[in-house]
């Protein structure tokens, strides 16, 4: 399935784009998902608990960046795998300066499979769009928190 | 002696009602699921989640360790188990090694992994859910003209252009037609993935006693002697020590007819255990590994001429084959072939099939099996025609029906159809219908901007399979009559029915041939410890074959009886009434229940005669039959949201003489609502990763009761000449013809927008979007 | 098709089981018309589930000073029948007839349905039209939410871990009102493909109140306020309908892409609205 959307971040293109890459403020802002750990070079394992309704699964899998492009676009990738299925989500996110943040615009693809691929096709489109939001809402919070200490969320 | 002989009313022709259905109704019948036996284990599969993978590690140790877990099997353990069987053949066909359980490679959604053997079901439910399964994910491709595409991804890497057989046909001189024809129209025309979905789903039963070297098997199956032969060579069990039960089968419409990976899998696993075990198929299992049905991509030219005379039709068919051959697989399209020349005249055709693999669940039979997707094509053909020739579809129809004095008639497929009269049915549909008043209203509606249809389908189906070259089960069907010493009556029939009724309409005839009440006929079927042999109820074959097993072994049974009275009223001068043997000079008599007392303990037994009273009876057809019908439907298409509401039903069917109305019309009914399902509702619907995506009742609609429109069923008897009883089939007719019928319908309420084709299932926003676009898709 | 084992707990008082659920973590079991085909699929793997089905108190309709009370576990099929609700509030009658199958309705109950949030349920559409409310209790609290607060996202409620929902409660319609629920049913589901609930009522001949739900349609049911305000306004049917899903992101899946549920949520709202309101008197 197609996703594809906008949002908007309140910090300079050149924040956004470190914040967004930052696997500490990837980790918190993923829904369900606590921290990321290294595994390789742009390359972290994921844990994910993914609550909805009744719904309740753990994925586990990794979160991966590529093509990068700096400050300008890069793409990430999350793919996660547990007892009811599979999922990844594959998005290529767009910066671009605004007068007070960045547009971050996001274009790719999810894939889901087992289970919640074989029952879940009804919902997939809103749920993926109510998790992205979360995501960048999470972000949000995330940033307002850190405040002007945002320079040691630069990766290493 | 008794000198009074009533001849009862005769059975055959009335709507009876069925004598299994008390059963069935109370909950009180026996389905595989309903089978406990002592010391018996479950087993639980576990399935890939993957269209296309490979098997990188596999740990069972996290199920073994848990209590109540008896073994775990792997792919491994049953690598010299021989192939799940295809009996279907063809020249060049590659059949890949279909093992029970997946090697290092998976290669659709639902293969199964391991399987998990547990004291209960919990438990190996639970315990399947911890075998890990380290997959490394492969392409996959799901859709069968994707799989032919140059560069697309390999099902089995030993064959990277994915076709498992070419397959072509020619009759009469389809070129030359080409050229004579004045017009000539072309279409693509699909016919998507189906699934059957029994109400009850697969299940097994396995019981295998080393101190005997026997196994008894019961299994939810259209065909246990088939089953029954298949599993002993499969496995080295002599057939005399191997038992088949089919209990009680909820319905199959061909899905079972198929040997499955887990018949073969629970027999290995009752041989490993030395113990009973159980698997019964989920919903969601029975959606992913149970077969499809149709998967069919046809690309059709028709060439006639401007008077509408038709010439010839080429068709190249696409078969999605899926990833494996089940039974009778790539036998299916080559059913289409047969049939496409539909109920018409016209002697030149060429067809080309090609079987494609691709990463999904196997299609195979499914109520029809290749006779809908053709009727699909030529009636839809038939009505494009008649837009391009601006004539209308009904003349067009009956202006390349063969007359009834043309029979037999010899089609360009090499068919010959028994007999018909294929005007009558659609003449009476049209004329029930009102074909001229609607056609009167859909014109002035127009004005108003509402949108009827009209349409109609002739079709014709091949039923009764069949002859024995062509049938890879073998063709025949067998009876055994018993008339035991008290007078009742036992027929134990080869044939397998699972819903059809046969039950009701075995012991009709049985009743109406020895003069006895009905209830003093009990009909038993489905165990091959049981019954002589049999093959099966599928191909609409039941009472045509079997039914004329059971009438040939009953006349052998009233020639026997009629030398018993004959005996006992000292003369030869006797015949046979309603049961009792008459002398009909004296008009002296002896009783039905007198003889078979006699014939049991005879103190005189006739001449060269033995005593007893059992016959057996196999029979082999001459040929198919052959039924045909017409079936009018009246739509009414819903500008605004693209919702189609169907207003008249007609179905006019000609399955031959009629044995039991009631039973007849129930077929039709059950026909039609899986006809429309297809035609409206009903799709699976594979992603391109091969994840099956409308994997439960949440999004494969099947139609339900409220669904459902009046149905006007009525018949027109044209007997067949090929068995005695006249009979043809109906199983599969009402699903051949309502598919075309509701979707001529739906485009003739839509061509004035120049609509011409539609795909099925004719879901609202397919038909809003084609209004929005002003008829162009 | 078998559930991970779990407990399970039929308390035979509220307070009971709110102190079982307080922690948080236990599941309520109403209907089950939801939750048991979830736990069959494997989706839901609750360690305790929490029967509501012998507590007693929360079945019941009554209505007292023109406010409508529905205990959570009434059925749908209670709704659809009862007397009070047929008379007194007929929209949610309506709409409770329309969901899914008998079976369905004699089982499942308006406390699940609005608590599990399916974004496709046909309750929310009413009981926004009915700017009705939902009571939460738990064990150490209660508490009214509107409904126009309690849906906030798919599956997603304003239900706090502990709570649960007690009853719904609603204003009496009044008998010169005109309503409509109109749906286009999923075939394999019933689920609203689109839902839309109207309420209208008419002054000298025109409309003087509208209130419109629609479900279905986007992440969660919502009210059409700019068509309620053109057509209390005075705008054709058209011109309301016209705006309704702007600023929605509308659904998208096999069945009905995004710009069809929209298309089909003004249909549906035209055609509710021109019926509720032939029945406005
Ligand atoms: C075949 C089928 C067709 C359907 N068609 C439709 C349809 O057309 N329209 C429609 O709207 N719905 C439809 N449904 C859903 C149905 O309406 C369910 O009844 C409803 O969604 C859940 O109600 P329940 O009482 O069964 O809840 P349950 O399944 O028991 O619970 C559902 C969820 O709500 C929670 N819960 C239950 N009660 C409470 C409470 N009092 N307080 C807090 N949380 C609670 C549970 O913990 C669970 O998370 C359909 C369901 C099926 C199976």
């Amino acid at each position: 399935m197609k996703i594809s959307g906008a949002h908007v971040i309140s910090v300079p293109q050149e924040r956004a784009y470190a914040l967004l890459q930052d696997p500490a403020v990837l980790g918190r802002s993923m829904p369900g998902c606590d921290a990321l750990e290294k595994i390789g070079e742009n390359e972290y394992h994921m844990k994910m608990k993914m609550v909805l309704a009744s719904m309740n699964g753990l994925f586990d899998g990794k979160v991966r960046i590529t093509d990068a492009n700096p400050f300008s676009s890069f793409r990430l990738i999350v793919e996660g795998a547990g007892k009811i299925g599979f999922m990844r989500g594959n998005g290529l996110l767009t910066l671009a300066p605004l007068e007070n943040g960045t547009n971050v615009q996001y274009e790719g693809s999810v894939e889901v499979g087992g289970t919640i691929a074989a029952v879940g096709q009804r919902l997939l489109d809103t749920t993926s769009r109510m998790l992205i939001k979360r995501f960048f809402d999470k972000l949000s919070t995330e940033i307002a928190a850190s405040g002007d200490k945002a320079g040691s969320a630069l990766p290493a | 002696m008794a000198t009074t002989t009533v001849k009862p009313e005769t059975l055959v022709g009335k709507r009876i009602r069925r004598r299994e259905d008390p059963r069935l109704i109370t909950g009180t019948a026996t389905y595989v699921d309903d089978i406990k036996m002592p010391g018996m284990h479950h087993a639980c599969i576990v399935r890939s989640p993957q269209a296309a993978a490979r098997i990188k590690g596999l740990n069972i140790k996290p199920a073994l360790d848990r209590p109540g877990v008896v073994a775990v099997f792997t792919g491994e353990d049953v690598k010299d188990v021989p192939s799940v069987p295809c009996v279907a053949q063809l020249p060049g066909l590659r059949q890949p090694h279909h093992h029970v359980l997946a090697q290092d490679r998976v290669y659709f959604v639902g293969h199964p992994v391991a399987v998990v053997v547990a004291t209960d079901r919990y438990i190996a439910a639970d315990a399947a859910d911890a075998v890990e399964v380290d997959y490394e994910e492969l392409p996959a491709v799901a859709d069968p003209e994707k799989a032919l595409a140059a560069g697309a991804p390999a099902i089995h890497p030993q064959w990277p252009d994915n076709t498992a057989f070419t397959f072509h046909q020619e009759g009469g001189d389809v070129e030359k037609a080409f050229r004579e024809a004045d017009v000539i129209v072309k279409q693509r025309i699909t016919s998507q993935r189906l699934v059957p979905n029994a109400m009850e789903t697969r299940g097994v039963v396995a019981d295998w006693r080393a101190a005997e070297r026997s196994l008894t098997l019961y299994s939810s199956s259209q065909a246990p002697h088939l089953l029954r032969s298949l599993l002993a060579s499969i496995f080295g069990i002599p057939e005399n020590r191997l038992r088949v039960v089919a209990p009680e089968v909820g319905g199959g419409f061909g899905s079972k007819i198929d040997i499955y990976a887990e018949d073969m899998l629970m027999t290995f696993v009752s041989q490993r255990i030395n113990k009973p075990v159980k698997w019964v198929e989920s919903r969601r299992e029975n959606f992913l590994c149970t077969i499809h049905g149709r998967g069919h991509v046809d690309y059709y030219e028709l060439a006639a001429k401007r008077d509408g005379t038709m010439l010839g039709l080429k068709l190249k068919i696409i078969q999605d084959l899926g990833a494996y051959l089940q039974l009778l697989t790539p036998a299916i399209p080559t059913l289409s072939v047969l049939m496409m020349p539909g109920l018409y005249k016209f002697k030149n055709i060429s067809a080309d099939v090609i079987g494609a693999f691709t990463n999904c669940v196997p299609t195979d039979a499914y109520r029809g099996a290749g006779r809908p997707e053709a009727t699909h094509g030529i009636e839809r053909m038939v009505d494009i025609l008649a837009a391009e020739l601006k004539m209308d579809p009904a003349e067009l129809r009956l202006k390349n029906f063969p007359a009834p004095d043309e029979f037999p008639f010899a089609t360009a497929t090499g068919l010959a159809y028994d007999s018909g009269n294929y005007a009558l049915p659609l003449k009476t549909a049209l004329d029930e219908v009102g074909y001229a008043d609607l056609r009167r209203e859909q014109k002035q509606g127009r004005e108003q901007g509402k949108l009827l249809g009209i349409g109609m389908s002739a079709y014709g189906e091949i039923c009764a399979f069949g002859p024995t070259p062509a049938t890879p089960t073998g063709g025949w069907e067998s009876a055994t009559v018993k008339i035991e010493p008290s007078g009742k009556v036992t027929i134990m029939t080869g044939a397998s029915p699972h819903g059809q009724g046969e039950e009701t309409t075995f012991a009709q005839i049985a009743a109406d041939e020895l003069g006895v009440d009905i209830d003093d006929v009990v009909v038993l079927h489905g165990d091959t410890s049981l019954v002589q042999y049999g093959i099966g109820t599928f191909g609409s074959r039941g009472t045509a074959i079997g039914g004329t097993a059971l009438y040939y072994a009953l006349q052998e049974l009233k020639s026997k009886i009629k030398k018993f009275g004959a005996t006992l009223l000292e003369s030869d001068e006797v015949s046979l009434v309603g049961g009792s043997v008459v002398h009909e000079a004296s008009g002296k008599s002896v009783s039905f229940s007198k003889i078979a007392a006699e014939a049991y303990r005879p103190m005189k037994l006739p001449p060269n005669t033995q005593p007893g009273l059992v016959a057996t009876h196999f029979w082999e057809p001459p040929n198919f039959t052959f039924p045909f019908g017409a079936h009018v439907v009246v739509t009414e298409v819903d500008r605004d949201t693209g919702q189609i509401a169907i207003r008249r039903y007609v179905a006019v069917d000609d399955c031959g003489k009629l044995i039991n109305p009631l039973i007849v019309s129930g077929q039709v009914h059950g026909g039609v609502a899986q006809g429309l399902g297809q035609a409206l509702w009903e799709q699976a619907v594979y992603d391109d990763n091969g994840q099956l995506l409308t994997g439960e009742f949440t999004d494969y609609a099947i139609p339900r009761a409220h669904m459902m429109p009046w149905i006007e069923s009525s018949h027109t008897e044209t007997p067949s000449p090929v068995n005695p009883l006249g009979v043809k089939g109906v199983g599969e007719a009402g699903t051949i013809g309502c598919s075309p019928a509701v979707v001529n319908s739906v485009v003739d309420a839509l061509s004035h927008l120049g609509v011409r084709h539609l795909d099925m299932p004719l879901t609202p926003e397919k038909i809003w979007k084609l209004i929005q676009a002003g008829g162009r898709a | 098709m078998i559930p991970q084992e779990f407990e399970y707990s039929a308390p035979g008082t509220l307070q009971e089981a709110l102190q079982l659920i307080a922690g948080g973590e236990r599941k309520v079991l109403a209907g089950g018309m939801s939750l048991i085909p979830m736990m069959k699929l494997r989706l839901a793997a609750p360690e305790h589930v929490v029967d509501l089905g012998r507590v007693p108190g929360l079945n019941y309709i009554t209505e007292s000073g023109g406010t409508i009370r529905i205990g959570a576990t009434t059925t749908h099929h209670e709704i659809e029948m009862a007397p009070l609700v047929r008379g007194r509030c007929p929209l949610l009658a309506e709409a409770a007839s329309r969901i899914g199958d008998i079976q369905v309705r004699n089982r499942g109950t308006i406390g699940g349905s609005i608590a599990h949030a399916d974004p496709a349920a046909d309750y929310p559409a009413s009981l926004l039209a009915l700017e009705g409310q939902v009571r939460l209790v738990s064990a150490n609290s209660d508490r009214t939410v509107a409904a126009s607060d309690f849906f906030l996202d798919p599956f997603t409620t304003a239900i706090e871990p502990g709570e649960i929902v007690s009853e719904i409660v609603l204003p009496a319609e009044e008998g010169s009102e005109g309503y409509r629920y109109e749906k286009l049913a999923h075939p394999a589901s019933g689920f609203a493909v689109v839902g839309v609930a109207a309420r209208i009522k008419k002054t000298g001949g025109k409309i003087s109140f509208a209130r419109i739900g629609v479900t279905g349609m986007a992440a969660h049911a919502f009210r059409a306020l700019n068509a309620e305000k053109l057509l209390e306004g005075g705008a054709t049917i058209d011109e309301a309908v016209a705006t309704i899903g702007e600023g929605e992101e509308a659904n998208s899946d096999l069945y009905a892409s995004a710009d069809y549920r929209q298309h089909l949520a003004r249909v549906h709202a035209r055609r509710a609205i021109s019926v509720a309101l032939t029945r406005a008197t």
